[in-house]
């Protein structure tokens, strides 16, 4: 029972095929995410590791398999109401045509994140310079910030909303190596101050160093466990 | 003064002038147009002389079922054009705005024909027929243009729609900005008209009945009608198919299922 608990995520034998292809992109597919890890799944380009975050989340659905979350099937819950909980990060960020304050507090105009608090705007300015956006103001608009400030900006959103697993799909993949470093430190400060439990898919050869992480290989339609 | 002057086929023919100079427009500048003006052209003459003889045969039989008859023939004409317009193969569109158009259209002409009129029956063909022709004929573009406007957006804006998803919205949160714009779209032209009506341009119905010899403060009455009774009806039926279809571009999981083309 006590296992069961600390297990927030489980993915039992999942296989995903695109509509028409002769091979699924994977199958047999397990994975456990326990409360409070940190797991990183690498894999080339195109082995499906983006398809995996997505399905966590409802984003795409798989032929075979089931997810649970928190001992539940997820196709039983809301799709709203999971990703409330869950939160996926894209790879490329996206900013809708507004302010970067009304961006971040955008979560909270949804139905289903009515019930959390919407921060202040000084703890908003103070969480921009947690997330390395000390030049950056409320009041400006958001489409106008670099690829870099956008994706630190798109995980600050996420985090607003607390939720108990985040999803980062390629968080570092469209940046340059400065603004990756930086990306890495707050996933891995979020892990460590913040016990955010943290599944990233990523082709780079990043290593953290400041958290203890679990490390899984995605080819060959397989995914195995290659650093404990 | 009340005689309508009647027009011969020679002088029929003489409006044929009209369609020469598209067709030499076309010619000299290399439109490519010349088949489209000259099928467009034999497709008006024969529909329009078709419907007559339809609407005299049906005037003099005075028949509910001919009067439902002609109805459905029409609204399943309006969906294979509006088929025609919009391509889309991944969502199933065709079957709810069909029934959106049946029932909206049905009630738009009733309320118009039997209450605002008061004709008696409701169902009287004089009123009812052109009713829903020009209900029909403003409508179904509305919806041609928010269907095909949705599913773009939808696609071009899929990113965005995701992001929302991702951050806890429900669908139609998330989907709100790509929904109001198509109906936004569709709606335009018909509030353009209300705008523009008897400045820049005098309704073809308003026309119809001041050349027959009506009284124009009488066809001035039916036009605000009809200019009313499109917006309203373009409205309502392009919201419900909307509504409808907007729900069937996600998927159980709420996910979008339009894919980049």
């Amino acid at each position: 029972m006590h296992a069961a608990m600390t297990h927030l995520l489980e993915i039992q034998n999942l296989a995903f095929s695109w509509p028409g292809a002769e091979f699924p992109v994977f199958e047999h597919l397990d994975l456990t995410v326990r409360e409070g890890a940190f797991i990183l799944v690498r894999g080339a380009s195109g082995t499906g590791k983006s398809t995996l975050l997505r399905l966590c989340c409802r984003l795409n659905r798989p032929q075979v398999g089931v997810i649970l979350f928190r001992g539940r099937n997820i196709v039983e819950t809301a799709p709203a109401v999971l990703r409330s909980m869950i939160s996926y990060v894209a790879q490329i960020p996206q900013m809708t045509d507004m302010t970067v304050g009304e961006n971040l507090l955008l979560p909270f105009s949804f139905a289903a994140n009515r019930n959390k608090i919407a921060p202040s705007e000084e703890a908003l300015e103070q969480m921009l310079a947690e997330f390395y956006l000390e030049g950056v103001s409320l009041g400006q608009s958001a489409l106008k910030l670099s690829t870099g400030q956008k994706q630190r900006l798109a995980i600050m959103r996420a985090i607003l909303q607390q939720p108990d697993l985040m999803l980062l799909d390629e968080p570092t993949s469209a940046l340059d190596p400065e603004s990756a470093a930086m990306v890495f430190s707050i996933m891995e400060r979020l892990n460590t101050e913040r016990k955010m439990t943290i599944l990233g898919v990523t082709h780079s050869d990043y290593r953290p160093e400041t958290v203890v992480a679990l490390a899984y290989r995605l080819e060959n339609r397989r995914l195995t466990l290659t650093d404990a | 003064m009340n005689q309508i002057i009647d027009i011969s086929i020679p002088q029929l023919l003489l409006a044929f002038v009209f369609i020469l100079i598209a067709q030499a427009s076309s010619f000299i500048y290399h439109l490519g147009l010349n088949r489209d003006i000259s099928v467009g052209a034999l497709r008006t003459f024969a529909q329009l002389f078709l419907m007559g003889y339809v609407l005299t045969f049906i005037l003099g039989t005075q028949s509910l079922l001919l009067t439902l008859a002609v109805f459905a023939v029409m609204v399943v004409s309006a969906m294979f054009i509006v088929r025609g317009r919009v391509k889309e193969k991944q969502v199933a569109y065709v079957l709810p705005t069909f029934l959106t158009m049946l029932v909206t259209y049905f009630a738009t002409a009733v309320f118009v024909s039997g209450f605002i009129v008061g004709t008696t029956p409701w169902w009287e063909p004089r009123y009812f027929i052109p009713t829903l022709g020009m209900v029909i004929g403003n409508s179904m573009s509305a919806i041609a243009i928010a269907l095909e406007r949705m599913f773009r957006d939808m696609r071009v804006q899929r990113d965005v729609v995701e992001m929302k998803l991702a951050l806890g919205a429900n669908y139609r949160e998330a989907s709100d900005e790509v929904f109001r714009n198509a109906v936004t779209a569709g709606m335009i032209p018909s509030i353009n008209a209300m705008m523009g009506v008897g400045l820049v341009f005098i309704p073809g119905m308003m026309s119809g009945q001041i050349l027959s010899g009506t009284d124009p403060l009488v066809a001035i009455r039916y036009q605000i009608v009809v200019m009313f009774m499109l917006v309203g009806s373009t409205a309502l039926t392009s919201i419900i198919v909307m509504l409808i279809v907007r729900k069937r571009c996600f998927g159980s999981g709420e996910e979008v299922l339009l894919t980049p083309r």
